[in-house]
């Protein structure tokens, strides 16, 4: 196994906080890496520091030997990272096949004369987005639905649709932002499953955040723990659980 | 027919340049930015075609290509628009919502402002005796017409295709588009020039038609009136600028008779739709439809 994404010495200020502060790690080519840590600890701002939207304040962020730190996030897209969010940002107005389309972008490349015009490449490639997008949307199984508006769906098929949207760009690095939030515990169950079963079957290294503490230690190979920004344990499921600083953290000690 | 021509002809035509010109506002607003500034680039275009059709300057031209010169006259009023909304566009779009309404209703306000102060454009009298391309107003149709119907078809088609799609993600959500692999500025600077160019154009083909050519042409009213088209008729579709200029152009029309009482009417008519239909018209009518198709079927079936 090989470095797909390396975080070294990251660090992120927000004002006189340190919301990230010097955080190394390094997650290796198909591996399920999770994030944990209590409430503030800086996963999501790690997040949004990986996929560009916030710039980083110091440290070396690199995907597969190309540095990231001062791309935008839609370069960082067209790499091959995609990215779910915690709050859900689907496009709410538009149907499941679209939401899914639009991710599609970066693969294909028609532009304003050959869309206009009908040229027969952007014909073509028309077609296999159709296509493409509703094989994604039969994986997650959401096919049935695919021209219902994004809103309409429940918070657990949102999750998933959002998954099949990021799934559609293709990427190498798949970053989860709690993905079991707000699901049954049926539905957890079969998240579990889902995400062994893309990884194997697009070849992809997942980095994802959760709160629930089973699902993280039953899924990932890895974990590193985020307190106040800094990373406190690394390492198998197993060890970080018995670790003294992670316990502290999550229970509080004194 | 003659006769009806005669009384209807110029607000038919009026209807579809105002179309047009509620249109060139659509691209922006379906790319999720409030922009005002088609005026500017309308007033641009219809100075450009005014001074080459009037000027000493371009007598050469006029007498070398006839009745060409107007085509011409289009051309370089649009590509000098597209020119201009890349220039104003990139540093402007990167305000957002009412921000860049205000910056844009700033450009109008300064094309006016040049407008009224240079020789060229004639100043405050501005520039008058444009020469004409058709003999009656009415036949002005055959040139806003086919542009009409051939940015309907070009609005149909981007829209199905990949760049409305990277223009509908942004109005969605930017930030969430772009965390997919949009470019949101790019996308967003395509969707204000293909605004303005059209603007310029509809401005070019507007200056022998009216026949006179001055700085009311490129108003703030002229923003409001272009956005209330659109908003009226309905945001979310090509159709909604069309339906919002047909009624907006002719209510003042059919209310004539009611004198000033009229402009009391119109108001009204902005407010309740606002109020009623904030979908607009064509929002409203899909609805209808889509409960129609409802009532088919069955209680407690999938649609």
């Amino acid at each position: 196994m090989t470095g797909l994404l390396d975080v070294k010495g990251v660090s992120r200020c927000f004002g006189g906080l340190k919301a990230v502060n010097d955080v190394s790690f390094r997650v290796e080519k198909g591996e399920i890496f999770g994030l944990i840590g209590p409430n503030g600890a800086g996963k999501t701002t790690l997040f949004n520091l990986i996929s560009g939207l916030t710039p980083v304040s110091g440290g070396i962020l690199s995907y597969d030997g190309v540095p990231l730190n001062s791309l935008p996030p839609h370069k960082v897209a067209r790499l091959g990272i995609g990215r779910t969010f915690q709050n859900i940002r689907l496009f709410k107005g538009l149907s499941a096949l679209e939401n899914v389309k639009i991710a599609r972008h970066s693969r294909t490349r028609a532009g304003l004369w050959g869309s206009v015009f009908g040229f027969p490449a952007s014909h073509r490639e028309e077609q296999e987005v159709k296509q493409r997008a509703g094989e994604i949307l039969a994986l997650v199984g959401l096919d049935n639905r695919a021209d219902e508006l994004a809103s309409s769906f429940s918070y657990g098929d949102q999750r998933r649709l959002e998954i099949a949207r990021a799934l559609a760009l293709e990427p190498r690095l798949l970053l989860l932002d709690e993905p079991a939030a707000g699901m049954n515990s049926a539905e957890k169950h079969g998240l579990t499953q889902f995400i062994r079963e893309i990884r194997d079957r697009f070849n992809l290294t997942i980095l994802l955040i959760e709160h629930h503490v089973p699902l993280v230690m039953g899924l990932c190979d890895r974990i590193a723990v985020l307190n106040f920004g800094e990373l406190i344990a690394l390492g198998p499921p197993a060890e970080v659980q018995k670790d003294p600083s992670v316990i502290e953290a999550y229970l509080g000690g004194d | 027919m003659a006769e009806f021509l005669n009384n209807y002809g110029f607000l038919i035509v009026t209807v579809v340049q105002q179309a047009l010109l509620g249109m060139s506002l659509y691209y922006p607003l379906s790319a999720g930015q409030l922009s005002l500034a088609s005026p500017g680039f309308y007033a641009l275009g219809g100075y450009i075609a005014a001074i080459i059709g009037t000027a000493e300057l371009f007598a050469p031209w006029r007498d070398l290509l006839g009745k060409a010169v107007f085509p011409l006259e289009w051309i370089i009023a649009g590509v000098a628009s597209a020119l201009l909304s890349l220039v104003i566009g990139l540093p402007a779009l990167r305000l957002r919502g009412i921000y860049l309404a205000l910056a844009t209703i700033a450009f109008v306000q300064i094309v006016r402002v040049i407008s009224l102060n240079l020789s060229i454009t004639g100043g405050a009298i501005g520039i008058f005796g444009i020469p004409q391309l058709f003999e009656s107003r009415w036949g002005y149709i055959w040139i806003f017409g086919p542009l009409l119907a051939a940015t309907l078809l070009f609005t149909w088609r981007l829209e199905q295709g990949r760049i409305g799609r990277a223009f509908r993600a942004i109005r969605e959500d930017e930030l969430a588009a772009e965390a997919m692999g949009i470019n949101p500025t790019r996308y967003k600077a395509q969707a204000f020039i293909i605004g303005g160019t059209l603007a310029g154009v509809v401005g070019a083909m507007s200056a022998p038609f009216l026949n006179t050519w001055n700085a009311r042409q490129g108003t703030f009213d002229a923003s409001i009136a272009y956005l209330a088209y659109v908003l009226i008729g309905g945001t979310r579709s090509l159709w909604g600028a069309l339906l919002g200029a047909a009624l907006l152009a002719t209510l003042p029309e059919i209310l004539r008779p009611l004198n000033d009482s009229r402009l009391i009417i119109n108001g009204m008519v902005l407010v309740i739709v606002s109020i009623y239909l904030p979908q607009g018209i064509v929002g409203a009518l899909a609805r209808l439809r889509g409960a129609g198709k409802k009532k088919g079927v069955p209680a407690g079936g999938k649609t």
